[in-house]
């Protein structure tokens, strides 16, 4: 019933929107593990780059590769902004605080957007090209998919070596183990953090802009969705883990398009649904995620 | 080096120090005993700037600290080896090293002094790819210990570093102790173990309920009737 090339067709697709997510989940997961902030403006940085990229690519002569490389610098220094503004002053508050500024923090973005650009979704047009389909063995995909996957698993790669090897990376992974034995080493946590809030703006910002030219469409609410996905798949991995958020990322896409693909098309509509279902299922399995560890042995 | 004038320190409405005064001079080795909840962790978290210090002044080489953030205070160099080791379970032996030079930029000098850490102790050194979790907690105390020295610390902080370890391994942690103290680093040490601490010290301070109780040299209190009455009793 179901033809190989129809498997690898679904399997294409859930790479793609597998890479999204891990994206997404990667700035969530960082900022949870150093600072105990589940950032629910997170997917309004998202949707910030690709309002930019959008800017960007309607001013024509912008070579495609700066219309994401330039949302990423400037949406990881808004993230940086943001931290400054908002979750500093509360540090060491508690974590339902943390919770509540950022919810407000996300509102207020996505007001500020719909004053400034309003609600109505607009049209998010790359350059011909992009879009094109290639056939290979009956498979379809476009040059935007490659493109989607090719810089999604580039950054991620870059994003471990820096984070396995630099110092600063391996102070991110100290800090977000224990905090108070961070600073003991030495280690100024204030630095780390923004670090950690360029790193997840910036793929964030990515992410938004690869999510806006797949549907093709930006609107300032778009952000939301994806970030909460994100965040189950951040869940789903193990919270604070990095290659926990980018395994929960795949497992989600794949999830998601499996059920969609695989199951009678009355059954699409559950689809969100369904990703709730498993994260539940996961979570009554191993507590902690799949890679996640067993929470606050921190100090 | 080191100066502590009327140091309290409270967790909400309770004082864990109170009115502490110490001071070590460079080179010393010296010793803080009293029970458990004496404050002896909190006097040195303190020092380390991590603690809610009510008032007081900590003065370290002739310029006061109290208020200075923790990397601020390492930048002066102080090396603190917390109670119960606090190493990073989730990173390498290798890795736990590297943090403890984290403010160092000279790469040729950390390369070296995580050999020296190694020929310290060459346990570590077997185990330099190993998850610093799967370590035993001899291992891991000689890691935290060799994590405190990788800053190359002017001053190096000591909590508890024989708790809940075999008396073999206590033996080869204090002989370090003592070999670091003879080099000429300047340490601090906080000990449950009052007769261990007071063999190897130079000076001592009893702590009692937040309070110095006494003070002295560490040959002098070893013998003192008060002390071996409510800390050396076997
Ligand atoms: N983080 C903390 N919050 C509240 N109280 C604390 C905290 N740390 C220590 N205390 C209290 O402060 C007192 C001194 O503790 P501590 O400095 O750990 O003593 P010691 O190291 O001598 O055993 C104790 O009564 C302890 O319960
Ligand atoms: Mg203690």
């Amino acid at each position: 019933m179901f033809t190989p090339t129809y498997v690898v067709q679904q399997i294409i697709n859930g790479v793609n929107l597998g890479s999204m997510y891990a994206l997404i989940a990667i700035g969530l997961t960082i900022v949870y593990g150093l600072l105990r902030l589940i950032n629910f403006a997170h997917g309004d940085l998202m949707m910030l780059g690709a309002y930019l990229g959008l800017l960007l690519l309607s001013a024509t002569f912008t070579p495609l590769l700066l219309t994401l490389l330039i949302p990423m610098l400037v949406i990881g220094f808004v993230g940086v902004l943001v931290e400054r503004v908002a979750y500093r002053p509360l540090r060491g508050a508690p974590e339902v605080t943390m919770l509540i500024t950022s919810l407000a923090v996300s509102s207020i973005i996505e007001n500020t957007m719909v004053m400034s650009v309003t609600a109505q979704p607009r049209a998010f047009t790359l350059p011909p090209g992009v879009n094109q389909l290639h056939t290979v063995a009956g498979v379809s995909f476009s040059t935007l998919d490659m493109l989607t996957v090719g810089l999604s698993v580039t950054l991620m790669i870059a994003l471990t070596l820096y984070i396995r090897t630099s110092r600063t990376g391996i102070a991110m992974r100290a800090a977000a183990e224990n905090l108070r034995a961070a600073r003991l080493m030495g280690i100024d946590i204030n630095h780390v953090v923004m670090v950690a809030f360029f790193l997840g703006s910036a793929l964030a910002a990515v992410a938004g802009w690869l999510w806006a030219a797949k549907y093709s469409t930006v609107e300032p609410f778009m952000g939301f969705l994806p970030g909460l996905k994100a965040f189950v798949a951040a869940v789903i991995g193990g919270i604070g883990v990095i290659p926990g958020a980018m395994l929960g990322g795949y497992l989600l896409g794949f999830a998601e398009i499996f059920f969609v693909g695989f199951l009678p098309p009355a059954f699409s509509g559950y689809r969100d649904a369904f990703v709730f279902a498993l994260l539940l299922i996961i979570l009554l399995i191993r507590p902690n995620g799949i890679l996640g560890v067993s929470t606050d042995e921190r100090a | 080096m080191l100066q502590i004038e009327g140091l309290t320190v409270a967790y909400g409405g309770i004082e864990a120090v109170r009115g502490v005064s110490l001071d070590v001079a460079e080179g010393e080795l010296v010793t803080i005993v009293g029970n458990n909840g004496a404050g002896k962790t909190t006097t040195l978290m303190a020092i380390s700037g991590v603690a809610p210090i009510r008032s007081g002044r900590i003065v370290i080489d002739g310029a006061e600290t109290t208020r200075l953030a923790p990397h601020a205070i390492v930048a002066r160099g102080v090396a603190h080896c917390p109670e119960g080791r606090l190493v990073f379970g989730r990173l390498t032996v290798h890795e736990n090293l590297r943090l403890g030079a984290y403010q160092r930029r000279d790469g040729a000098g950390v390369r070296q002094d995580i050999d020296r850490i190694y020929a310290l102790f060459p346990r570590l050194l077997e185990r330099r790819t190993q998850l610093a979790g799967t370590l035993s907690g001899g291992e891991q105390q000689m890691l935290a210990i060799g994590r405190a020295l990788m800053s190359r610390p002017r001053l190096l902080m000591l909590d508890e570093p024989s708790l809940g370890l075999a008396p073999l391994i206590v033996q080869r942690i204090f002989s370090v102790i003592r070999q670091l103290h003879a080099e000429g680093v300047t340490i601090l040490l906080v000990e449950q173990n009052a007769h261990l601490a007071l063999t190897v010290a130079d000076r001592a301070y009893v702590l009692e309920t937040g309070e110095v109780r006494l003070a002295g040299r560490a040959k002098e209190l070893i013998d003192n009737p008060e002390v071996r009455k409510a800390y050396l009793s076997q």
